[in-house]
Formats: structure tokens, C-alpha cells, sequence
């Protein structure tokens, strides 16, 4: 969703002269409230220090993606080697180990 | 300007070419490529002409006159589907060198890959993800792909192959 929303705050900034003002002139919070950041995300977006629009957008991708994978759920799959030996079984191989 | 990934800056060029589309109000195949060229937005009325040329070098180039308005010189004889995408390509030029994309950095983001960037640019913008998304699901072949998007074959094989993201 976050990075929908980024991508379309691209898609306007290059046919819509008002996010380049506001970009510009500080007022980049209100252009952001536009589209569906979540409040953490807006934060850390607000707080991205860039040249111009378009290094911003690149460091934007960079956030959101990186967000958006810390809000992936992880699924924590046993190791393949374990469970196929019984106890006993794994209790030898250390000792041959 | 900070190094990117190529996938980082395929990334902004699909929105850049998804702005346009959506400005031009599309929501199917075919792009009308030169009618957002001769009605852009009011923001790059000085940087989107369309102008007829013989020319054996090349099928389409862009040039900005110091001070004049930008045009896109396009070969005269060239075939529908060549014309767009030769319009189409040459458009990122015109974004990069306008006011408007001067402001925005495109200069220094796009200039170094510029013929790649183009090119993935184009074929972006006359098939954008969501209607080439929406052609898979329907089933179609790659022949139907070209013809159905007016695209060059060649062009409409690498477009097939460009790996679309889910969703917008």
C-alpha cells in the first residue's frame, strides 16, 4: 500500500506543478497528506534530506521498501536436517562428529 | 546525485511514464502518444512540439534551440507503430531538459543511462504495467500484445519480457 501510494506521488510530481512548490518551499508534509502513508511512514519521509525531487524519490523508494519488508510476516521454517533424524540418530552423529 | 540500481531508476521511470498516461486520462490500449505530445500539460508547453522531417539518420530526435521551444523532429515516413514509439522515447528528453524536469533533477538521475532509460521509458508509456497486466490475464500472445498497443514486434517482445510489479 505504501509503496502504491509512492508511486503515485511520482506519477503526479511530473505533470503537477504544485509538489515541486511544495517541495520546495517546505510545505511537503501537506502534499504527502494527499496520499495513504501511514503516519510513521510520513515521518520518515519528511525527515529524508535530498537535493532535489528526484534523488528524494529514490531515497523514498528505498524507505518504503525497506519498511515494507520489516512488515512482511516471517515464517520461521525448521531447518530441513532437523526432525529427519530421531534423537538417538542425531545423538551418534555428534559422537562420530 | 546518489549511485542507484538500475532497478531503482526503472522504478521512477515507470511512474514518470504512468503520470503522463494517467494525465491523458487512458485507461486502454492504445496510448495516444502524439496527442499528449501536442496537448501536454500546461507545465511543458514549451517543450513538447511534434515536427515532421526527412531524415535517412534517424527516426525521431529531440532539440531544444537555446531559448525556443523544444521539438520532437520525427521522420516523416515512418510507420504507425515505429512513429510512436519514436515519439514516445524522444518525450523523456523533452521531460529532462524542460523547466519543469531541470527542477525536478532529472538531468542528473537520467543523463548518464540516457538510451536505456529512454527506451524502458517508452515502452512503458505506450504499455503501461496495468494495461500490459490486464492483457495477460485476458490471455493474449505476444503478436496480439503488438498490435493491440501499436508497438513495434521487437519493442513489444522486450516490453513482454520486463518484469511488471504487482499491483500499481
Amino acid at each position: 500500500m505504501s509503496m502504491k501510494a509512492l508511486n503515485k506521488l511520482v506519477a503526479r510530481s511530473i505533470v503537477d506543478p504544485s509538489v515541486m512548490q511544495a517541495f520546495g518551499d517546505g510545505s511537503f508534509t501537506s502534499v504527502l497528506e494527499d496520499f495513504e502513508f501511514n503516519a510513521e511512514l510520513k515521518t520518515r519521509l519528511t525527515s529524508i534530506q535530498a537535493p532535489n525531487f528526484a534523488e528524494f524519490s529514490i531515497l523514498a523508494y528505498r524507505t518504503v521498501k525497506a519498511y515494507e519488508m520489516a512488515q512482511k510476516p516471517r515464517i520461521e521454517l525448521p531447518s530441513p536436517l532437523e526432525g529427519l533424524l530421531d534423537d538417538r540418530d542425531q545423538a551418534s552423529g555428534e559422537q562420530v562428529a | 546525485m546518489i549511485p542507484t540500481t538500475r532497478e531503482e531508476r526503472r522504478w521512477f521511470l515507470r511512474n514518470l511514464a504512468q503520470g503522463l498516461v494517467d494525465y491523458a486520462g487512458t485507461a486502454e490500449p492504445p496510448v495516444p502518444v502524439e496527442e499528449i505530445l501536442t496537448h501536454p500539460p500546461d507545465l511543458y508547453q514549451r517543450d513538447f512540439g511534434v515536427v515532421e522531417m526527412f531524415s535517412s539518420l534517424w527516426d525521431a530526435t529531440f532539440a531544444r534551440p537555446l531559448t525556443q521551444r523544444g521539438n520532437i523532429f520525427v521522420h516523416t515516413n515512418l510507420d504507425s507503430a515505429k512513429r510512436r514509439f519514436a515519439l514516445a522515447r524522444e518525450t523523456l528528453s523533452a521531460l529532462i531538459t524542460s523547466h519543469h524536469g531541470r527542477r525536478m533533477g532529472l538531468t542528473d538521475l537520467l543523463l548518464p543511462e540516457l538510451r536505456d532509460s529512454a527506451e524502458y521509458f517508452a515502452r512503458v508509456m505506450v504499455a503501461p504495467d496495468m494495461m500490459v497486466r490486464a492483457f495477460r490475464e485476458q490471455g493474449g500472445d505476444l503478436d496480439s500484445f503488438a498490435e493491440t498497443f501499436e508497438m513495434p514486434i521487437e519493442v513489444a517482445a522486450a516490453r513482454w519480457e520486463d518484469p511488471i510489479p504487482n499491483g500499481r
